[in-house]
């Protein structure tokens, strides 16, 4: 079953409709042409929200502790005193810790998007179901 | 089954409007997309051209070595490290435009967003050609990078140097990750779009996007969270730059104000080319409807805050000068004012102090037209303001024995030249491959 709406309002109607007549949120496919919050936290109400934020947290974890070893076990390798400074200088290495927690933390966080959102989608890319600017609901009656 | 519903009531009445300026709004920022005229063609020529001189320049000093290049003792680093930090400057704006400003909810974001996300990529492409022309032997550049090696030695991770390396390509990587995220679901538009060989490529570039409500949600998450991380990288970024003077015992570099100065001054030099690009893209495609003056407004009050701080770091500069009685700094500070590149000292006050100050006027602020004259001087002025901060400093040493005037060359002239004519090439290629304005967020706001 396919309804499509040109109309948010009447959309998020008869969405909650939906789901308060006991249509799980799992059997239903929601098409959007944009991201909306109302729409989101109306869906959230029935849904679990994203997981997304762990994988942005063990990718910046992992980019912390990578950038501080990576400093820190080259300098225990090969000891060579530069410019007169400590051999162990940690303020030094928090600018290597700090750029890798970044970039590991975004990194993972679209590794996350691709995971959870199965992206790419190889079939989806010549031959998309194209709805245009409108608002989809589409029920899985099996 | 199928229902299409449409209806009579106030809220339908409005979704239909909000539906129909969708539509609209599609055809219009996807008409900028549509065969190139004759004028792009001679812009690309142009822009190509002065790349053709750039890579004739290189190759004539690779050919040479580093010699055909002005820089010589005292000042090692010239015109190419000022080129370096120059673009890095520009890159600044568009993460700020683009991460800050959705942190803040700032919904003028939304009309510059793309367009300086797009300037941020080729800017900091751009960037990172110089730190690796100034090597000499270019193609020794991943010696910058650890990795195991048989001399069984290590980057040294206390050398700004090496910080800048890390900080510029996760900069790099970041900002490409941020701007391709934020067009997945344009390019799924323009997949809807275009037909034949052009459908294929943006349905292979949008990742088979269907904008399912699944992919909302964990796009939604992501775009945040790469903002939030994207928000303190842009700060470091420069810090970090502005360290690779900072943290050198040379009189103008050695100070703590470095790291804000810098900050601040790139985002009104990005701010500056923001301005520059978007007053005659607006023009050229038509979009006078999405970029209004009230948007240029902000990006104007934006401007003018920068360049006061900016102004503020120049005055603190000469004030920290005199209080802290330093004999080495004070005099390197008269050089500046009153030596031998004065001119390029006052060059950059009558750029980024005087002429920003214009802006104090309302009418001159929605002037679009004196924004975009206004723009010039202000990139040029920090051109002039990284080659005051590297070159004067470096001038003029502890030893005068040591003292020593800088001229580029023609080769340092080419390059430089060649790095504008990079930095448009890609900027063209972009306004007739990708839509100039985001879209998607664009429609957001019509509901």
């Amino acid at each position: 079953m396919e309804f499509r709406f040109r109309n948010k309002a009447e959309f998020m109607d008869k969405l909650e409709d939906l789901f308060k007549s006991g249509v799980s949120p799992d059997q239903t496919k929601i098409v959007m042409p944009h991201p909306d919050h109302d729409i989101e936290h109306l869906v959230e109400e029935y849904t679990s929200p994203s997981p997304l934020k762990f994988f942005t947290l063990i990718g910046g974890l992992t980019g912390c502790f990578t950038g501080f070893f990576i400093a820190v076990w080259t300098t225990l390798d090969w000891q060579l005193v530069t410019g007169g400074k400590p051999m162990w200088s940690l303020p030094a290495y928090v600018v290597i810790g700090f750029e890798l927690t970044i970039l590991l933390g975004a990194l993972s966080s679209v590794a996350g998007l691709f995971l959870m959102g199965r992206l790419p989608r190889f079939s989806k890319m010549t031959k998309p179901e194209d709805y245009g600017n409108e608002f989809v609901i589409i029920i899985d009656e099996d | 089954m199928s229902t299409h519903i449409t209806g009579g009531s106030e809220a339908m009445r409005s979704g239909d409007a909000a539906f129909q300026g969708k539509e609209k709004m599609e055809r219009d920022v996807f008409a900028a997309i549509s065969k190139p005229k004759p004028v792009f063609y001679m812009a690309l020529l142009l822009a190509v051209s002065c790349v053709g001189i750039g890579a004739s320049s290189l190759a004539w000093q690779i050919y040479n070595g580093l010699g055909v290049a002005g820089i010589m003792n005292p000042v090692g680093w010239g015109v190419y490290i000022t080129d370096f930090v120059f673009w890095v400057g520009i890159a600044h704006s568009g993460t700020l435009i683009s991460a800050i400003l959705y942190l803040f909810r700032a919904k003028f974001r939304n009309r510059f967003n793309r367009t300086a996300e797009a300037m941020t990529v080729f800017a900091v492409l751009t960037a990172g050609l110089f730190p690796l022309i100034h090597l000499g032997r270019i193609w020794l550049f991943y010696w910058l990078f650890p990795y195991p090696n048989q001399r069984l030695l290590w980057v040294n991770f206390k050398s700004p140097l090496v910080w800048d390396v890390f900080a510029v390509s996760t900069y790099l990587t970041v900002s490409v990750v941020f701007w391709y995220i934020g067009l997945v679901p344009d390019l799924a538009i323009a997949r809807r779009l275009k037909a034949g060989w052009q459908k294929t490529v943006y349905g292979i570039f949008s990742l088979g996007w269907t904008g399912t409500f699944k992919e909302w949600q964990h796009y939604n998450q992501v775009y945040k969270y790469l903002a939030a991380l994207a928000a303190p990288l842009v700060l470091s970024v420069h810090s970090v730059v502005s360290w690779d003077f900072a943290m050198g015992v040379v009189f103008g570099w050695h100070t703590t104000i470095f790291a804000p100065y810098f900050v601040a001054g790139a985002i009104f030099s990005g701010c500056g080319m923001v301005i520059t690009l978007m007053v005659p893209m607006r023009k050229i495609f038509s979009l006078e409807e999405y970029l209004t003056p009230d948007d240029f407004e902000k990006l104007a009050r934006l401007l003018m805050l920068t360049g006061l701080i900016v102004s503020y770091a120049y005055i603190m500069e000469l004030a920290l000068a005199v209080y802290t009685e330093n004999v080495y700094e004070y005099e390197q500070f008269v050089y500046r004012l009153t030596g031998d590149y004065a001119w390029a000292y006052w060059t950059m006050i009558l750029c980024n102090v005087i002429s920003p100050l214009t802006l104090f006027v309302r009418s001159l602020r929605r002037n679009l037209t004196y924004l975009f004259i206004l723009s010039i001087p202000i990139n040029i002025g920090m051109w002039f303001e990284r080659f005051n901060i590297i070159v004067i400093s470096l001038a003029k040493d502890f030893d005068p024995f040591n003292f020593g005037l800088y001229h580029p060359s023609w080769v340092e002239l080419g390059i430089t030249l060649g790095s504008f004519g990079w930095f448009f090439t890609f900027f063209l290629l972009f306004t007739k491959t990708i839509p100039v304005l985001p879209v998607t967020e664009l429609k957001e706001e019509l509901e």
